[in-house]
């Protein structure tokens, strides 16, 4: 029997919610429990709203459409039957809205000027690559500083397929697919997007320099 | 190295590169120092990423947060009804209902003067009348005073 269709007891405390796991609060919010939608909306909307700002750049359209997906997860939450967890189905519908509004905006286009580098490889490909790992023995969470303010200079199209590839785990093929382009594009976006942020985070560290 | 063997050395990287082009790319890797290098170089753009991203909280409280999407939640029930309705086919049926109710309008129309009781005589005329000349009869109908006379004359 799927998880889905196990019948739950309802629960009548708040520390019921806050104690039981992402399956139970699941069950109970498919059929119909409210309060246990806010409570995972209360435990991932952290971690719904970082991407949906590592995505878009921008406070307010992170917000919105990190709510967007919170109401999407409830019309379709009959449909989650478990095969993954609930914190990786939540972040995909977010993902997607984020790449709808991406698209109705042109943001997947890569400017024309990076279009050609993306199809030449860049300057970046002339440039010797770093063999220095700049960001060695930093903290996790200075690292993580570096990196975001590396993404955060990249075009949409180029921090997209990052994402994608690099904090989801997808496929060239699933990203070609969720981007709407070719493989190969995806191909050459990736790279391009990599020694880019290489160079960027090289910068960054010559800048900081005392 | 041209741009096509880039790609190629960073698909074989990301495990995506067919088994017969990864024996190739390996050997290009072990004999030329640039590819060797671009290759450190990618493999450290993934370890950098690993990381993952920086975990931003939501700028607003939890209960103001929540309440902007509660107030867009239906109701679990209203919500598969709403799937119902929307699986319903209303055409289909409209199709059948609108000359249904164009033949009902039309039968109405043409019963409603048949179906209305007749009016009286006395209601359509309330006038002196003679109903006949040897009784010397008078009949006087007020509508206002809802009275009938009826007067008799012998003559």
């Amino acid at each position: 029997m799927p998880a889905a269709d196990r019948p739950s007891k309802p629960m009548s405390h708040a520390s019921e919610y806050s104690d039981a796991s992402d399956e139970s609060l699941v069950r109970q919010a498919q059929q119909g429990d409210t309060q246990a939608f806010e409570e995972l909306v209360f435990r991932h909307r952290d971690k719904v709203y970082s991407r949906a700002f590592s995505m878009m750049r921008n406070e307010t359209e992170a917000l919105e459409l990190s709510q967007e997906a919170w109401i999407k997860a409830w019309q379709r939450l009959e449909q989650f039957q478990g095969e993954s967890s609930f914190a990786t189905w939540i972040t995909r519908i977010v993902i997607n809205i984020c790449l709808d509004a991406m698209r109705r905006n042109k943001r997947l286009h890569a400017e024309s000027i990076e279009q050609l580098a993306e199809e030449s490889g860049g300057v970046e490909r002339l440039l010797p690559p770093t063999q220095v790992d700049m960001l060695a023995g930093l903290e996790r969470a200075e690292l993580r500083a570096r990196i975001e303010a590396g993404l955060a200079q990249l075009s949409h199209a180029h921090r997209t397929v990052l994402i994608l590839h690099e904090f989801e785990g997808l496929e060239y093929k699933e990203c070609a697919k969720r981007m709407g382009c070719s493989i190969g594009t995806i191909m050459s976006r990736l790279f391009y997007a990599r020694r880019r942020l290489a160079a960027l985070l090289a910068d960054l560290k010559e800048t900081r320099k005392p | 190295m041209t741009h096509e063997t880039q790609l190629k050395l960073q698909a074989w990287l990301d495990g995506e590169l067919p088994a017969s082009d990864a024996r190739e790319v390996l050997r290009l890797v072990e004999r030329d120092p640039d590819a060797a290098a671009l290759a450190r170089e990618l493999k450290l753009t993934r370890q950098w990423l690993a990381a993952g991203e920086t975990l931003r909280p939501v700028p607003e409280s939890r209960e103001f947060y929540w309440a902007q999407i509660a107030r867009y939640l239906p109701p679990r029930e209203s919500a598969t009804l709403a799937v119902r309705l929307i699986a319903f086919d209303w055409r289909r049926w409209l199709a059948w209902l609108a000359p249904a109710a164009a033949a009902l309008i039309l039968l109405g129309v043409w019963l409603l003067p048949r179906l209305a009781p007749p009016q009286s005589a006395a209601a359509r005329a309330p006038e002196i009348e003679t109903p006949g000349e040897e009784l010397g009869t008078f009949t006087f109908r007020s509508d206002t005073e809802q009275m009938t006379v009826v007067w008799v004359n012998a003559r």
